[in-house]
């Protein structure tokens, strides 16, 4: 397959609709070819990748698998910019507690959920599961990828689950509710974060406006 | 996705409206407070509070039934209200009272300006309720149709730094036909901030239709006659919801 350079793909195993994810990448892409596609080899000779989806843990790894593209998706962690975003961050990781499934061990820790009995604010305000909406992440280091964004800018989450990092070394954010839970990771070539960039406004956009520009 | 109960206020009583028609009310409650309480106690996150005579005279005129409404379940869960909020100091009064999130709805549109200071002077706490029919906005009551596209205007919402927008296609308000899912998710495509469907929520099967579409970012739909009739089961749709967007 030739080698298209500049193309951003976003994986597509079959976990919902990609369309904001794609219509917001496309708004930053300056121009460069965004395509959503399930093929591995589009994957493969893309510049840099997006790991998105919803859904539970393993349906996701089911679907993935069933479409082949777990290599495709393990090659491009190992060298091309990649952003995991939400279940494609915690898929990441060595283990899922949802249906304590195996993920793809790029990072090793384990993905939990949110414990019950830590769910009540400082103030004593009960906090319910999923965690959904707006929320502030704390950036824990530098990063390309924060470039230009307000440390504790506000971004749009959605899940019940958190991904527990065993190395903390790789720990880009850091969001409270209930308990401080990492919301984003990084290492080398790979950024993942929890939040929904793609729904939070102008932070988000401006991370992944920083994501195309990115050269790890 | 969030499933947020509807409480509209008429003349300090819980009401539902049929295609936004005033005397076209039926009375669920004489007691805001209880009515709210109910909901918290059905599982709800959040509420959703119209000032029917609010939004109608263009500025609050249910302010007891609201300060009952805070104070049953205000320390457990936000109150999101709208109906004839127009101006800061409305805002400020609004907040003050408890409430989590004010809904701008006419004054968005008719006055720009309005929103763009409201957003500055209390980010993180303005939703704009866009009500439209075939793509197009109204105002006042649903009584006015605009020539603004509500995708256009959405989008300035976004830029000025709104929380959500709240989409109501009112064709199909009150008359229990569904939502316009269609409808939400183009706006919901278009847009980088999250979008709370509302107009038409009959059953089970709206909920799952929208869980089907939650990662466009639809982060929430109002209901309300639906589960006042009985024929969606609010306990049980939340539960649905919420087995959808695990991850």
């Amino acid at each position: 397959m030739e080698n298209k350079s500049g193309t951003i793909a976003v994986i597509d195993y079959g976990m919902g609709n990609l369309r904001s994810v794609w219509q917001a990448l496309v708004h930053v892409a300056q121009g460069r070819d965004v395509v959503v596609t399930a093929d591995p080899s589009v994957v493969a000779s893309a510049e840099r990748v997006v790991f998105p989806g919803q859904g539970a843990m393993p349906d996701c790894m089911r679907e993935l698998d069933a479409r082949g593209l777990r290599q495709a998706v393990l090659g491009a962690a190992k060298n091309k910019p990649f952003l995991g975003i939400c279940i494609g961050l915690q898929m990441l990781f060595e283990h899922s507690e949802e249906g304590d499934v195996p993920g793809l061990g790029v990072f090793p820790g384990r993905v939990r959920r949110f414990p019950a009995d830590s769910m009540v604010t400082p103030e004593g305000r009960k906090l319910k599961v999923p965690h959904m909406g707006w929320n502030e992440v704390s950036q824990s280091r530098s990063h390309a990828l924060w470039s230009g964004i307000e440390n504790g800018s506000r971004f749009y989450f959605v899940h019940s689950y958190f991904v527990d990092p065993s190395d903390k070394g790789c720990v880009s954010g850091t969001t409270d509710y209930g308990i401080p839970f990492t919301s984003a990771v990084a290492r080398d070539n790979i950024f993942a974060i929890q939040c929904h960039p793609e729904k939070s406004a102008q932070a988000g956009l401006a991370l992944l406006s920083n994501f195309v520009k990115w050269t790890p | 996705m969030l499933i947020i109960p509807a409480i509209d206020l008429k003349d300090g009583q819980c009401v539902r409206l049929k295609q936004g028609l005033m005397d076209e009310a039926t009375v669920f409650s004489n007691s805001p407070g209880e009515q709210a309480a109910h909901w918290l106690e059905q599982g709800a996150r959040r509420l959703h509070v119209v000032d029917l005579n609010g939004a109608f005279a263009g500025k609050p005129k249910n302010e007891k039934a609201i300060k009952e409404i805070v104070e049953a379940v205000g320390d457990e869960i936000p109150v999101q209200l709208g109906g004839g909020i127009r101006d800061l100091d409305t805002i400020e009064r609004c907040l003050d009272n408890g409430v989590s999130y004010v809904i701008i709805g006419t004054a968005a549109v008719k006055n720009p300006g309005f929103l763009h200071d409201a957003c500055s002077a209390f980010p993180g706490q303005i939703i704009v309720g866009l009500d439209a029919k075939d793509g197009k906005v109204a105002v006042d009551g649903w009584s006015k149709l605009t020539k603004h596209d509500v995708i256009d205007l959405a989008k300035k919402c976004e830029d000025y730094g709104v929380e959500a927008i709240i989409y109501t296609d009112i064709g199909r308000d009150g008359m229990l036909s569904g939502i316009n899912i269609e409808a939400t998710v183009k706006l919901a495509q278009s847009l980088r901030i999250p979008v709370i469907a509302s107009g038409g929520l009959s059953n089970i099967e709206d909920i799952r239709k929208l869980c089907a579409v939650e990662s466009e970012g639809i982060a929430g739909t109002i209901a309300g006659r639906a589960i006042y009739d009985g024929s969606l089961d609010f306990a049980e749709a939340q539960a649905e919801a919420d087995r959808a967007s695990e991850a």
